[in-house]
């Protein structure tokens, strides 16, 4: 129906490519870094022609990082292993909280309801450091600092109000009549919860339970207060690589490589539903 | 028919426990509303009184005076003045350059889906990473942004570690990840608008450039409020990128509200001052998210409508 | 015994009173329509009755047990809803075994269930389908199939013809009260359409605005309507309601049409006087030439199938529409006389609506005094 100029088709074009490439060069560049050697990397000027090596990745996994000035422990795995603790269990623990909650708020409207749902949204955009700092002081009285516990307690801040507003909007999605005949052919509450609200909910519960797996894994401010070296995730843990590292800039990017890699895989699985749980289930993509 | 009529066992429950079912099922919600609850109230307390972790000897209430001390304090107008500037200009980079991307991708082609899925990488990427991305990018030595800088003849560009270009070099990161947020937002709303007004307008030979003006804009601004309140909320909290970053620096160039209550806790101990500056940031916050969650309900109301 | 027995039902949502004091009951095995305007509370009073709705106040008993506090699952009613509201995750096989299962029973026992409703419903060659590679008749066919399934005392159908395409509803009008007699369940079913009402109903309650407003067999409600709505919305073609004041002289009580003279029965005495409303139904007018007749003009004249239907206008104006048998033979064009059968209409207070029986008590012991 539009007819494009010849002009226009190629001022679209190269506006494409300028915005194809400023928001993918950093990563490309990125996993270029972590197959090259320090030598190739300080090459000056930089080139795409080199000899890839894998060194960086086997450093990071085997933990030891053998230089000339002599060996050198890495940590980062264990980072990883702790992102990935981290992140599966605050998603799960806030699935068991967040879904019947979220089953709650969306069939029953109950004195009280609103109160909860929106105190948790407001959370969700007040200064983590707020809440952190006392907790910080708290979590040392009860002996819950630098504890895996404590820090999925705390993610929750992130997971809940997610899934709470999200599965919610599927719940709401459901004709109430479905349930109902269900119940009316002779079926308890339980029964109808798990037969058919959480399997016409599930797609959207699965995606909810990816984006708080991402949000989760992102965090940063939540270990960087909370927890100590043994119990860093990913995020806090490359910035630490990089300061006890100093200069081995193949390593860093390999760990970059490796931090970024899952949430991005993630996130291409899970695309179809980003707009609506990035949005909290304002906008339908 | 051959089935027999069994009845059903009547169950009798009162009709009390049936309207505290809901209530049990949130429950453990409620319990982490509280758990919220108590340190932010704990906080409030803290901003309150003098309370260093360095001298305990020294804690008691001071009412206002933390915030008080803040009226002829420098370095809390500056962590005011930086943390403004970086939100207003993030904020209006990513929104002007998001519209545009979203415009540029409207059409539901093949390549136009694939690249809105690229760009969704950078906003998946963990700001404090891609933080730690840019900081490898800007390297002096091997940097490769530092390389096109100075072969485009800035031959002195520090990126991050000069006091000129920090706040520059923080807010690229920050349009890096975020742009495609309010992109894929605007991009959403753009395809859920209704054809007629544009056939209409394009059968009366109103030309595209206004179509945009008169129209598209009118129509899209509640996903332009909408997002740009979202960003602006998380916008002027920023930490990770910040504090991956330069930690604040050089100097106090970007002490921004989250970085110095951070620096005032953990390293000055002053945690009755942390706390009042992280209750002003709330109050600030608190004020934009009540505007903000007015337009997110109607835009969802109108999302859940629309199924 | 009582079928359903409902008193002082009240439903308010926020400061909308929904069900505004209901109560009514049934004999077992009757069928019930529940007749009225979208937003009477037809479906509202079902769900009550099903539990899926609590009402603020009232109590509901089904086959003399009070089931007021008793969940849906513990009621043991089929209900077919308007929208189906089949589970899409199933397949129609497992839709209709649901309150089979529900019940324990065994898989044999439940599939020769399933199979002899979806027999007696023909939609046994589609029991493997999910409800989205349904018809839309097949749909209807199914939530229907799943109401009747574990034979319920007591089946709640809301408006199940609602939505299907008007060829079905042809059939299914027909189908209905055969299937609902060999039931035997006590049936409460909603519906807008007053033939669906008429085909199916011992009794009929119409509800209007959260009220009943009358309840009675199909007769009384079209021939005694006890209120202008009802009368409006009862007939097709609709009533002729048209605007008189009754005038009482030697001979007795009548109204004037066009200067000529209709009789009404003794008992209206009350009416003298009073602007009221002359309801008659289309096929109470006949075509006459005599002198008493009252001169119209032929507009326009419809064929249906059984019955044709006239539009015409008097000389004052006021439209009339006369049906009558079809193949019977048509009047002249242009102008015609038309007689009307006092004893079938009825006469409507203007101001409120009601309509005034004849020789009620109140008119009875006014004339004697």
């Amino acid at each position: 129906m539009e007819h494009t100029s010849a002009l226009e088709r190629v001022l679209r074009g190269a506006a494409l490519s300028a915005v194809v490439l400023f928001f993918m060069f950093p990563i490309f560049w990125i996993v270029l870094m972590s197959f090259q050697t320090n030598e190739t990397i300080l090459r000056s000027p930089p080139s795409m022609v080199f000899e890839p090596t894998l060194s960086n990745y086997v450093a990071l996994i085997t933990g030891r990082l053998e230089t000339q000035a002599g060996s050198l422990d890495i940590d980062f795995m264990r980072n990883l292993m702790n992102s990935v603790i981290l992140s599966v269990s605050s998603v799960a623990l806030a699935l068991v909280l967040g879904v019947p909650a979220a089953y709650a708020f969306a069939r029953h409207k109950f004195r009280g309801s609103e109160d909860i749902a929106f105190t948790l949204l407001s959370f969700r955009f007040a200064p983590p450091l707020l809440v952190l700092l006392p907790l910080t002081l708290y979590f040392q009285q009860i002996g819950l600092a630098d504890t895996y516990v404590g820090l999925v307690w705390v993610y929750q801040l992130i997971c809940l109000p997610l899934i709470l507003w999200i599965v919610r909007g599927y719940f709401e999605d459901i004709s109430p009549d479905v349930e109902h005949a269900y119940r009316i052919a002779g079926h308890g509450w339980g029964a109808t919860f798990m037969k058919i609200a959480l399997p016409l909910a599930g797609p959207g519960i699965a995606a909810a339970g990816l984006l708080a797996f991402i949000f989760a894994w992102n965090n940063f401010i939540f270990a960087l207060v909370l927890a100590s070296a043994d119990k860093q995730p990913v995020t806090v843990g490359a910035l630490a690589f990089v300061t006890a590292s100093g200069i081995q800039y193949g390593q860093i990017a390999a760990a970059v490589v490796l931090s970024i890699a899952p949430t991005l895989a993630l996130a291409l699985y899970a695309q179809r539903y980003l707009v609506e749980g990035l949005s909290l289930g304002a906008v339908k993509g | 028919m051959t089935v027999a009529a069994d009845p059903l066992p009547v169950k009798r429950r009162m009709r009390v426990s049936r309207k505290a079912l809901p209530y049990l099922l949130s429950l453990p919600a409620l319990l982490v509303c509280i758990g919220i609850l108590i340190p932010f109230f704990t906080a409030v307390w803290y901003s309150l009184q003098r309370y260093r972790l360095s001298q305990p000897w020294n804690r008691g209430m001071n009412w206002g005076e933390n915030y008080i001390d803040f009226l002829t304090d420098p370095s809390f107008w500056n962590t005011l003045k930086v943390s403004l500037l970086y939100a207003g200009l993030t904020v209006t980079f990513q929104l002007i350059l998001g519209l545009a991307i979203a415009l540029l991708l409207q059409k539901r082609t093949r390549l136009n889906n694939l690249i809105s899925i690229m760009l969704l990488m950078p906003l998946m990427t963990a700001p404090a990473l891609a933080a730690l991305m840019f900081k490898l990018m800007t390297n002096p030595n091997f940097g490769i942004l530092s390389y096109f800088a100075q072969s485009i003849g800035f031959t002195d560009f520090r990126w991050g570690a000069s006091p000129d270009t920090a706040l520059f070099t923080v807010i690229l990161v920050d349009i890096w990840v975020y742009t495609p947020f309010i992109m894929i937002l605007l991009l959403a709303g753009l395809r859920s608008l209704p054809t007629q007004p544009f056939e209409a307008a394009a059968l009366d030979g109103v030309p595209r450039f206004q179509q945009f003006w008169r129209i598209t804009l009118p129509m899209l601004t509640p996903h332009i409020l909408t997002a740009s309140l979202f960003r602006l909320l998380e916008s002027i909290q920023q930490f990770d990128i910040i504090y991956a970053m330069t930690q604040g620096g050089p100097g106090d160039t970007l002490m921004v509200f989250q970085v110095e209550a951070y620096l005032n806790f953990f390293q000055s101990t002053n945690v009755g001052r942390s706390a009042a500056l992280l209750i002003i940031l709330w109050a600030i916050t608190f004020f934009l998210s009540n505007i903000f969650i007015k337009n997110w309900l109607r835009l969802r109301e109108r999302a859940r409508g629309g199924v | 015994m009582s079928g359903l027995t409902i008193s002082n039902l009240t439903k308010r949502y926020k400061s909308d009173t929904v069900l505004d004091d209901i109560s009514l009951e049934i004999a077992e095995g009757e069928t019930l329509v529940l007749f009225g305007p979208s937003g009477a509370g037809k479906t509202v009073l079902l769900r009550c009755i099903a539990g899926a709705v609590d009402p603020e106040a009232g109590t509901i008993a089904i086959g003399g047990t009070d089931m007021t506090d008793v969940p849906p699952e513990g009621r043991g009613v089929g209900m077919a809803f308007q929208n189906f509201a089949l589970f899409p995750h199933m397949t129609a096989f497992d839709n209709i075994a649901s309150p089979l299962t529900a019940r324990r029973f065994g898989r044999e026992k439940i599939r020769s269930g399933v199979e002899a409703v979806a027999k007696l419903l023909k939609i046994d060659h589609v029991l493997s389908h999910a409800p989205k590679a349904l018809s839309n008749g097949q749909k209807q066919r199914t939530a229907l199939a799943r109401a009747l399934a574990a034979q319920p005392k007591m089946l709640l159908l809301d408006d199940p013809l609602r939505n299907v395409d008007a060829k079905l509803r042809f059939e299914m009008r027909l189908e209905l009260p055969r299937l609902l007699s060999e039931q035997g369940a006590t049936v409460i079913y909603v519906t807008q359409d007053y033939k669906e009402a008429m085909a199916l109903a011992d009794k009929i309650a119409v509800l209007v605005e959260g009220r009943i407003i009358q309840m009675g067999t199909p007769e009384d409600i079209y021939l005694r309507p006890a209120d202008i709505r009802i009368a409006e919305q009862f007939g097709d073609p609709a009533i002729n309601l048209l605007e008189v004041t009754p005038e009482r002289d030697a001979q007795g009580n009548f109204v004037s049409l066009s200067k000529k003279r209709v009789e009404l029965g003794p008992g209206y005495d009350s009416a003298v006087g009073r602007p009221c409303i002359l309801g008659v139904r289309p096929e109470a007018i006949g075509f006459s030439g005599g002198a008493e007749a009252i001169e119209v003009t032929i507009e326009a004249e419809t064929p249906f199938n059984e019955k044709t239907v006239t539009l015409a206008t008097t000389k004052g104006g006021r439209e009339i529409l006369i049906s009558r048998p079809a193949g019977t033979p048509a009047p002249a064009s242009g102008t015609a006389g038309i007689d009307i059968d006092a004893s079938a209409a009825v006469l409507f207070d203007q101001e409120t609506g009601r309509r005034i029986e004849p020789g009620s008590d109140k008119t009875r012991a006014r004339d004697a005094a």
